[in-house]
């Protein structure tokens, strides 16, 4: 038998509710454990209640009710202890207009209390790793969305807490700088830094987490490893149909699953030897003009997600 | 770099120290461009002030040139933690870095703090250039004396405290601009600041017995000429308990968590 070995601390939210205005709940029940060194992704369309929930973890908004606790110290009883314990980036751009990259990360990384010559030391390698030495002496306000998201990356992670919450770091990043992100953020998993992961992007996420929760209209609709999240899907293949806009939708056939209606797009799912059919099914619907396009691909956690948290589901 | 354990949380004079010192160096460095402007907006507007009077009004009696100096200092005072350090504050919250402010790791009176040594920063030369261009244009004498210290930083504190108190009590940024924009006018016109509270109606002149922009004005005049400055006591009583009310509500309205 196979002993595990118990992490030295644990990231706990327990049964977190919160309202604003005491009818709607933002946050409805959630409850999440971290250990150090796994990168949790938090998926969720735009209103789920993501960013409610890391604001409660760093003290930036009180839980209507529910605990969240980190190495058993009690976060929401000490706001400022919380924010001692998680390193927080944002959403909204960092506010370095008047600082050159270099000195933003080294002094994000003294102010979260890092010795002078390790920050300076790490703000190097960060600068390295990231691709930023050509801005390493440029004004914020120079640099681009993209480049500006990396810079407050690295000022989150130069000294990092022990938790890390990255609130869609990618947002704007070139594809090439998203890639050294995402390997920044694995690496952030092997120093035992907890981190969550913030993000709308999916199939990246599903690349880079050790684990995920879909939130939706506050609650969590799904969590496990991407590879759990997609068990149910195993035998499936994404059949994706363009209807022509303003055609009235197709029946649909037995074996065909409808996962989701977005926009005039239909998103369905068909197991594999109905693939044939399926697609006699789909170049037929072209044939009379109900679409435009069609297209027959392996499925991915963004199907899990987009069947889980469209509000437009197609009932089958 | 290991976050396997969990560090001490971080707290006293050394850790309070040391987050002022490091926000202090944020903050000049976030304004470093505006400084400068800033300070040459104080410089003119000061001395402005003390040049421009003359010109409109002549020669002016010498009791008369000090009151419009020291007004003039005690405006300036005034106006950066009241006025201009709300609106900047305001545009903070409506951009996000606020929030990116409060999520960081270190005492909120140590920002707020390092925002005051700012203030007090940026006035400092309009003060001398406006105690200055009163000599020098009017040849009168001021009596500067060890009280005007601690009436400086008393008077930058307490305005920094009212500004940064309804910044952040106000729930909507945008009314904080409007609100600062109102307090201009107040301080400016209506305000016995740079003139005597008797040319004022009697009821304004008794509000502002108890509002904190008269005693202001008196502490500073107390400092800086000999005799021209009454009831200083009373003064610094009423600005400290404005001090002390304005530090109560910006604590609350800086640690609220909604």
């Amino acid at each position: 038998m196979v002993s595990r070995i118990a992490p030295p601390w644990v990231f706990e939210i327990d049964d977190l509710r919160k309202s604003y205005d005491g009818e709607k709940w933002a946050n409805d029940g959630i409850t999440l454990r971290i250990e150090p060194g796994e990168v949790f992704g938090l998926l969720g369309p735009n209103g789920a209640g993501k960013t409610t929930l890391v604001k409660q973890v760093v003290g930036l908004l009180a839980p209507t009710s529910g605990t969240i606790e980190l190495g058993g110290y009690d976060l929401v009883a000490d706001p400022d202890h919380a924010r001692q314990l998680c390193s927080y980036l944002p959403q909204a751009p960092v506010p370095i207009e008047s600082f050159k990259v270099h000195e933003a990360i080294e002094l994000a990384g003294r102010i979260r209390g890092g010795e002078k010559s390790t920050v300076r030391a790490r703000t190097e390698e960060l600068i390295d790793d990231l691709e930023l030495e050509e801005w390493r002496d440029t004004l914020g306000a120079k640099l681009s969305g993209g480049v500006r998201r990396l810079v407050g990356f690295a000022m989150t992670i130069v000294h990092p807490a022990p938790l890390v919450i990255l609130d869609e770091p990618t947002n704007d990043v070139d594809p090439r700088r998203r890639r050294l992100l995402w390997e920044r953020i694995r690496r952030l998993g092997d120093e035992e830094v907890a981190v969550i992961l913030v993000t709308h992007n999916v199939l990246e996420a599903e690349k880079s987490v050790d684990r995920l929760a879909i939130i939706d209209d506050g609650r969590t609709v799904a969590e496990g490893t991407p590879s759990s999240l997609k068990a149910a899907d195993r035998d499936l293949l994404r059949l994706q149909v363009m209807l022509t806009p303003g055609v009235d939708d197709p029946a649909l056939p037995a074996w065909l699953r409808a996962e989701a209606r977005v926009g005039n797009t239909l998103v369905t799912t068909v197991s594999e030897p109905d693939v044939p059919a399926g697609l006699d099914w789909a170049q037929g619907l072209m044939t009379e003009g109900v679409a435009e396009e069609y297209a027959l691909g392996a499925t991915s956690l963004e199907d899990v997600y987009v069947r889980l948290t469209t509000v437009e589901a197609v009932a089958s | 770099m290991t976050a396997a354990t969990i560090p001490a949380r971080r707290s006293g004079v050394d850790h309070w120290l040391d987050a002022f010192g490091n926000l202090t160096r944020w903050q000049v460095t976030r304004l470093r461009r505006l400084l400068p402007i800033t300070m040459v907006v104080q410089v003119l507007s000061t001395t402005g002030i003390v040049i421009g009077m003359g010109l409109l009004y002549g020669d002016l009696p010498p009791e008369r040139v000090l009151y419009l100096t020291t007004g003039a200092v005690t405006i300036s005072l005034i106006t950066v933690g009241i006025v201009m350090g709300p609106q900047i504050l305001s545009q903070e919250r409506i951009s996000g870095s606020a929030e990116y402010m409060a999520a960081l790791p270190v005492p909120r009176s140590a920002a707020t703090m390092g925002w005051m040594v700012l203030n007090l920063v940026t006035v400092l030369p309009g003060i001398v250039s406006a105690l200055l261009a009163a000599t020098l244009r009017y040849d009168v004498e001021l009596a500067v004396s060890w009280p005007i210290v601690p009436a400086v930083v008393l008077v930058v504190f307490g305005a920094t405290m009212v500004g940064v108190a309804y910044a952040y009590a106000i729930p909507n940024p945008r009314t904080v601009n409007a609100v600062a924009q109102l307090l201009i006018f107040v301080v400016f016109g209506f305000s016995p600041i740079a003139y005597p509270a008797e040319q004022l109606p009697d009821w304004l002149a008794s509000a502002h017995r108890w509002l904190p922009f008269e005693s202001m004005a008196v502490v500073i005049r107390d400092g800086l000429t000999d005799g021209l400055a009454t009831e200083v006591g009373r003064a610094y009583a009423v600005l400290a308990i404005w001090t002390a009310a304005a530090v109560a509500l910006a604590s609350w309205s800086l640690g609220r968590r909604p």
